[in-house]
């Protein structure tokens, strides 16, 4: 094989050589002549601001007229006017149509991405009255498939993934947005629309959950939790990727050569680059992704039973509440007025218990560098057990984490406090050092014991203190350190805790506070006593809303609060009417609990969302994070017409100016990508690139017809649609003679029907539906289907959630689209990756399609292709009584057409090979049809079956079951 | 003249090589027709200029080993123990937030001893016994820089010369300009050993993608436990023959449907079905060492004969560049020694020292050195001064882009050399600094790559591996 040194290298100084090859081309007719005017340069000019000022795609679309045709009885629709005048001016005539079986393959594939079955096969082709053509498409388009196929290709360009991609790579929850585009695909939400929700909605009006749910698309980028990286640095590298994403997929330009200077070709300066990213700089959240898998800000996404669940769950809360009034107004409540000092402390301090052997309701726990099995709850005799019933045990290999958050109650911290936890060291199996962490508003207070080798983010910070040598193994020792000495002050609130260690194995028990803070009473006789306790505990653990008035000065009040003190004290710690309530409040504890566990269980979908005060934004000097220039301010690039005067600088003005009617780029790029999607290749063959280096369109007219007529038809998606895929143009023939192929060898000129290899997800789709295992539901968070063992470990850090792959197992998860796969970013699913699907890391509008033997490879070997053709020859066994029906329905199944007679002997002699090699090998056979999780469900000999599957096998590698014909 | 090839050669070149690729196109030929036909008629394209080295294995040291107890050595830092690093000295440079809020930075000398071996003289660090003993087949750079302080961009900077992902990666660039030896084993091979420690650092898939570029030039992942290749063995059940039968109808109906249609798409696809049987016989015999002999084995050390270790990764890296494998990237995880350092590195050091010499040794005893480029680098360098608690035996470094230490070997590079000079510090570059991207640039210059003449036409731009700052080989490391 040979390589590329002397291919595609035009380097600007070779920029000559391009000149004269599309000199070349002009005069084979291969570029159009008519558009020249319009396209100064064509492939290269000087970017000044007088060339570009007069660049093709930066002056606004007029809709042209329809050019005249001599073959005026060839075309269908408008499209096929431009075409079709391309054509004759280079002497070629368009190809005949293709035959209907081929026709209903196609645009079954290219708008749902599914082949048709052999039902509507027989459908369409006994449908002989005038457009069933027609009528095929719009049940297509009204097909539920329709948005899931859709929904893959812009799942590309917006990066769409299930990890965040950089450093750990943790799961990432952003799944409700791929369901918002497979539904706003499917409901025909107008394009523009479409992207204005993406890029602002929830800057809209009345903001609905799913419109913020859209702006998922801007947090899909990249995003670390890399704790040596700057947050500034982090900050910028996300908004870098949102401008760079936004800019390409709107405006089809490329902005990341004008992150650092400005740009060579294209007139973008740096200031345009800042002033774009502007609109997105002031995210209302933490860059970081802190592992989380919705990074704040975030919405909850009840499915409908949840939703139903949470009336349920409100409503049985008003009722127990109001019972508890009603018991109350029952009761006592001489309870004295709402006046109170702070409580004295205690004069000697006692040990408060945090927790034991309960965790504390609403808690939930954060492991890192844990396995699951390595990290468990042991009860007597099993393990040592300091108090209660059980303690935790924790075998790690190196650093492991186990982290405690959201405690309900919090530990407040008093003058003087110590914090103790027990601990049992393994003798057999001793760690080189323990650590425990407190929260408060991250885990930066530490105490450590033994080596320094567990990471830490802040060494010399006084937040980490050392208390010198590991305690004794073999038995609990209770570790203690003053709370200031890690660096925890009086009145602080700690909600969380981490147990920490290297290596070894480590038991852990009780933990909780020495103080003298009257933290064990939980009852009182007077108003006055509990008011004095709560402001000693700085109301920490009171509900936002009673913190506040428990802590406000006494005579502030009015009097509706002071009823509302009251009352929750009557409610809920008041002795007098204790008895009475006690069977309620603990109904009532109960019912938090459910409430609690069903909000933490909630899918949340992260949103966009700017913060209240817009933060200031630089120019960024060489494009990096700490060389800030001068300041700027939210505007669109210079090249193209400004924002109106009156619409809003933010990501709603700027979403609207995108769609604007003057704005001359977005339109264009969009119908050119949905051209590429049907047809192949684009009309401007540089999808990604509009700019002045980009490829002149093959057809200036046509584009910008389309680009207008889309406009004008209100970004009509499946209008839009139909128009392509009814056109003459598409309808045409794939097959060509050599001589044809030899006039117009790119096709550029769409004298022919396009052959295109399906794409990964269709292949993978297609078998499963074949082979009768496809399981349809829209939507939902990704499955993962089984793949080759160890992907994920050869690239985890040890402290990733993704570190370890466990297959889903279940028809509903195992058979679903490959759209619902899940994408981990660091490592892909290779089915998907080996066939050409991009990695979602960055914004991808064309995929490669290559032709490579590790592809044979996948679709020889892969279990759940071997699993499909099984399915598919069960069928075909169910279908058919005899061995050549059987044959002939198992081709039509993939293959769609007939089998002609040469077919049918080549398969039936491979066939009878196949019999006989299986026979002579019986085990073998039963070896083959067990791949795959689904048994057999046809009462067939497994030699039999397994020659059936080898057969349907071949089927559906064949190449033009591969290929869209 | 078979039917089919004749049929191809009427095809329009352009598009033909350009809808399969040069290479397979070459390859859909050498299935059909007699190997290496030149059906094409056409002269392969020849590199920019007479390459040194065929093929390249980089060894990829991932996390930043420290080049302050391995190469750099510094007698004079016995002396600061414990005293903080001069301001001159830092002049400002970035830290990490690891130590951003460090409030001293204590210098922490190395505590392992250093000698010179080699008639080179070379100072190697008592960590590398093994290393040491080929030191005079190395030529060792002291000055590598790079621009990126943290591991996730850093390393994605040194495979594919850009911290944002989305590039090309350095062996695709490779396979991209230079194509394949073997038709019958993929031209980029990555292999990521894992160690006897924790995993480490995080890889991902990009750093051996293939970016913009065509995607079969992305590094094929070759795997030490399950099939080495993915989805290399027939399903449970499929024996060879019953593989062939099945092939054999699946290309008389394909080879129907291409005499119909006319699309030589379909004829790479039949040529690719044969590649790929081909590889599910040739790939498994090629990685299976046992058939290396032992005293070969022995070279690389006890841990060769545990698959996925990096000695056997080495092993299997000099079999894969014997069959034409034009590069191989081996990735050793577990360099990023913060921390532990006394702990980690010896451990690190024990894991690859003994299959560095074992492959430097092998490749040269049968001659394929000469030929076959060697690099061992990691993403960056490592300070002088402490992260965490300093003692006399307990130290940690953290992440240095302004000095790192690797070494070259083999095909067209000077044997034997130390280039490069760091400060008594090991923190500023002195003499003759080496930018990762004038690495990259050698590189290429080694295989017979002008890099500033390879270029990728990508969102309008001719991108090259070596970004767009002025950049050369170093010429003096070279032959």
């Amino acid at each position: 094989m040979t390589g590329h040194l002397t291919n595609n290298r035009w380097s600007s100084r070779r920029a000559g050589v391009r000149w004269l090859l599309v000199c070349a081309a002009l005069a084979l007719g291969v570029v159009g002549l008519e558009g020249r005017g319009r396209r100064p340069g064509g492939a290269r000019s000087p970017a000044t601001e007088h060339a570009s000022a007069r660049h093709w795609a930066f002056v606004p679309p007029q809709m042209p007229r329809l050019p005249s045709v001599q073959q005026a009885d060839w075309p269908r629709n408008p499209i096929d006017y431009f075409i079709l005048q391309r054509l004759e001016a280079a002497g070629l005539r368009p190809s005949p149509e293709a035959d209907r079986t081929t026709l209903i393959r196609r645009v079954t594939l290219d708008l749902t991405g599914l082949p048709p079955t052999p039902e509507e096969v027989d459908a369409f082709l006994a449908d002989t009255r005038p457009r069933a053509y027609e009528r095929l498409v719009v049940r297509l388009l009204q097909s539920p498939r329709f948005g899931e196929h859709m929904a893959r290709y812009w799942l590309d360009a917006a990066r769409y993934a299930d990890t965040h991609g950089l450093h750990s790579d943790d799961y990432s929850a952003v799944w409700p947005y791929r369901e918002w585009v497979i539904t706003a695909f499917n409901r025909n939400l107008p394009f523009d629309q479409f992207l204005i929700e993406q890029l602002a909605g929830d800057l809209l009006p009345h903001a609905t959950p799913e419109q913020q749910i859209a702006t998922g698309f801007l947090r899909c980028h990249l995003s670390s939790t890399d704790a040596a990286l700057a947050e500034e640095e982090v900050r910028v590298g996300n908004m870098v990727d949102i401008t760079e994403t936004t800019a390409a997929v709107t405006l089809g330009l490329t902005f990341s050569c004008a992150r650092c200077h400005d740009h060579k070709y294209d007139p973008l300066s740096m200031r345009d680059y800042y002033s774009f990213y502007a609109f997105f700089n002031s995210f209302d959240g933490s860059p970081y992704n802190f592992h989380l898998p919705a990074p704040p800000p975030a919405v909850a996404v009840p499915s409908p039973r949840q939703q139903q669940r949470e009336q349920e769950l409100y409503q049985r809360g008003e009722a127990l509440r109001r019972e508890i009034a009603a018991a109350c107004a029952r009761c006592r409540d001489d309870v004295g007025p709402d006046r109170g000092e702070v409580a004295p402390l205690a004069d000697q301090p006692r040990d408060y218990v945090w927790f034991d052997d309960e965790l504390p309701r609403s808690a939930r726990i954060l492991q890192d560098g844990v396995a699951e099995d390595e990290c468990r709850v042991v009860r007597r005799p099993e393990g040592p057990v300091f108090s209660g019933e059980s303690a935790l045990r924790i075998k790690s290999r190196e650093t492991g984490r186990h982290y405690v958050i959201q405690i309900d109650p919090p530990l407040v911290i008093g003058p003087g406090d110590r914090l103790f936890c027990y601990v049992y060291l393994d003798p057999d199996d001793p760690p080189a050092q323990v650590m425990l962490q407190w929260r408060t508003r991250d885990f930066d207070h530490r105490a450590s014991w033994g080596e320094d080798l567990i990471p830490h983010t802040d060494a010399g910070r006084p937040t980490i203190r050392h208390f010198g040598a590991l305690p004794k193994s073999g038995e609990w020792v209770r570790l203690e350190v003053a709370a200031e000495e890690v660096g925890l002050a009086p009145g602080a609130v700690v909600d969380g805790i981490g147990f920490a260690q290297y290596d070894g194995t480590v038991y852990w028990d009780a933990t909780g506070s020495r103080t003298r803070l009257p933290v064990h009473q939980q009852t009182f006789d007077t108003l006055a006593e509990w008011l004095a306790v709560q402001r000693r505990l700085n109301g920490a653990r009171l509900p936002p809303a009673i913190r506040e008035l428990a802590l406000k000065p006494d005579n502030q009040r009015t009097p509706e609060q002071r009823r509302q003190l009251r009352d929750f004290f009557l409610q809920r710690a008041y002795r007098g009417n204790r008895e009475v309530l006690e069977p309620l409040l603990a109904r009532l504890a109960e019912h938090e609990d459910a409430v609690s566990r069903f909000y933490a269980e909630l899918p949340q979908a992260p949103v966009y969302r700017d913060a209240a005060m817009p933060r200031p934004t630089f120019i960024l000097r060489g494009g990096q994070f700490d060389r800030r220039g001068s300041r700027v301010e939210p505007a669109v690039p210079a090249c193209l017409p400004p924002l109106p005067a009156d619409a809003p600088r933010n990501r709603l003005g700027l979403a609207r100016w995108l769609v604007s009617p003057q704005q001359p780029l977005t339109a264009r790029v969009i119908v050119n990508r949905f051209w590429q999607q049907f047809f192949g290749t684009g009309l401007v063959r540089t999808v990604d690139d509009f700019g002045l280096r980009g490829e002149p369109p093959s057809h200036p007219e046509l584009l910008d017809w389309l680009a207008c007529r889309f406009q004008r038809d209100g970004w009509n998606v499946k209008h839009l649609v139909y128009w392509l895929v009814t056109s003459a143009t598409y309808r045409q023939t794939s097959r060509a003679s050599p001589e044809a192929r030899a006039r117009d060898p790119e096709n550029r000129l769409l004298s022919r029907g396009s052959r295109l290899r399906l794409d990964a997800e269709v292949l993978r789709d297609q078998a499963l539906f074949c082979g009768g295992l496809l399981v349809e539901e829209i939507g939902g968070p990704s499955v993962k289907p089984p793949q080759p063992p160890g992907l994920w470990e050869a690239v985890v850090t040890a402290n990733s959630n993704t570190g370890r792959f466990v297959a889903d197992v279940g028809p509903q998860k195992v058979y679903r689209r490959s759209l619902y796969t899940f994408w981990k970013r660091t490592a892909p699913p290779p089915q998907m990756t080996i066939l050409d699907a991009p990695s979602r890391e960055t914004c991808v509008f064309r995929r490669e399609r290559m032709n490579t033997p590790l592809q044979a490879l996948v679709m020889l070997n892969d279990p759940q292709w071997v699993e499909a053709a099984r399915g598919m020859a069960e069928r075909a066994w169910a279908k058919a009584e005899s061995q050549r029906e059987r044959l002939v329905w198992l081709f039509r199944l993939a293959v769609v057409r007939r089998p002609d007679a040469a077919e049918l002997a080549e398969l039936e002699a491979a066939l009878g090979d196949l019999r006989r090699a299986f026979e002579r090998r019986p085990p073998a056979a039963a070896q083959l049809v067990g791949v795959g999780e689904r048994p057999v469900r046809v009462a067939v000999e497994p030699t039999e079956l397994a020659a059936w599957t080898m057969l349907a096998h071949l089927i559906l590698n064949l190449d033009e079951v591969v290929t869209r014909e | 003249m078979h039917p089919i090839s004749a049929y191809i050669q009427a095809m329009t070149r352009r598009h033909f090589f350009r809808r399969a690729g040069l290479g397979l196109g070459a390859a859909a030929l050498a299935v059909l027709g007699p190997p290496r036909a030149k059906a094409n008629g056409r002269q392969p394209p020849s590199p920019h200029h007479p390459p040194r080295a065929q093929r390249a294995i980089f060894l990829f040291m991932n996390g930043g080993p420290s080049q302050l107890d391995l190469w750099d050595y510094k007698p004079q830092m016995a002396n600061w123990f414990g005293k903080d690093l001069p301001d001159s000295v830092r002049d400002g440079q970035r830290l990490t937030l690891m130590t951003a809020n460090q409030q001293r930075l204590l210098i922490a000398p190395s505590i392992y001893r250093f000698a010179r071996h080699g008639r080179s003289g070379t100072w190697v660090s008592e960590l590398l016994p093994w290393t040491a003993r080929v030191v005079d087949e190395l030529c060792v750079i002291k000055s590598l820089q790079t621009d990126e302080i943290n591991h996730d961009p850093a390393v994605t900077f040194l495979c594919t010369g850009h911290a944002i992902p989305g590039r090309a990666s350095l062996g695709a660039w490779v396979s991209y300009g230079l194509g394949s030896e073997n038709a019958n084993l993929p031209t980029f091979v990555v292999m990521t050993p894992v160690g006897a420690e924790k995993l480490g650092n995080g890889l991902t898939a990009r750093l051996w993608g293939a970016g913009f570029l065509p995607g079969r030039h992305q590094g094929v992942l070759l795997r030490a436990q399950g099939e080495p290749l993915l989805f290399l063995s027939n399903p449970a059940g499929v024996d060879a023959s019953t593989r062939r039968r099945m092939l054999d109808s699946l290309a008389h109906l394909n080879e129907k449907h291409f005499a119909e249609v006319g699309d030589p798409e379909t004829l790479t696809r039949i040529a690719q079905y044969e590649l790929a049987f081909r590889m599910q016989m040739s790939v498994p015999q090629l990685v299976d060492l046992s058939r290396e002999p032992a005293h070969v084995r022995a070279l690389y050390g006890p841990d060769v004969d545990r698959p996925g270790t990096f000695a056997a990764s080495c092993l299997l890296a000099r079999r894969l560049v014997e069959q034409g494998v034009r590069f191989v990237q081996i990735f050793h995880r577990g360099w990023d020694n913060h921390l532990n350092l006394p702990r980690r590195l010896p451990i690190q050091c024990q894991e690859s020292d003994q299959p560095c010499y074992g492959l430097i040794t092998d490749l040269k005893q049968r001659g394929l050195l000469e030929e076959t480029l060697v690099i061992w680098a990691g993403e960056f360098g490592r300070t002088i001064f402490c992260q965490g608690t300093l003692t006399p035996r307990q130290y940690g470094r953290e992440h240095h882009p302004r000095c790192a230490a690797a070494w070259l070997a083999g095909g067209g590079i000077r044997p034997g050399i130390t280039h490069g000079e760091t400060d008594d510090f090991s923190f500023n570059v002195v003499r003759d600094p080496v930018h990762v991207h004038d690495l990259h640039a050698t590189i290429l210059h080694c295989l017979g790559i002008d890099h500033e003449r390879l270029t990728y036409r990508y969102q309008g731009l001719d991108v090259r591996l070596t970004g767009v700052e002025p950049r050369q080989p170093v010429w003096p490391i070279l032959l």
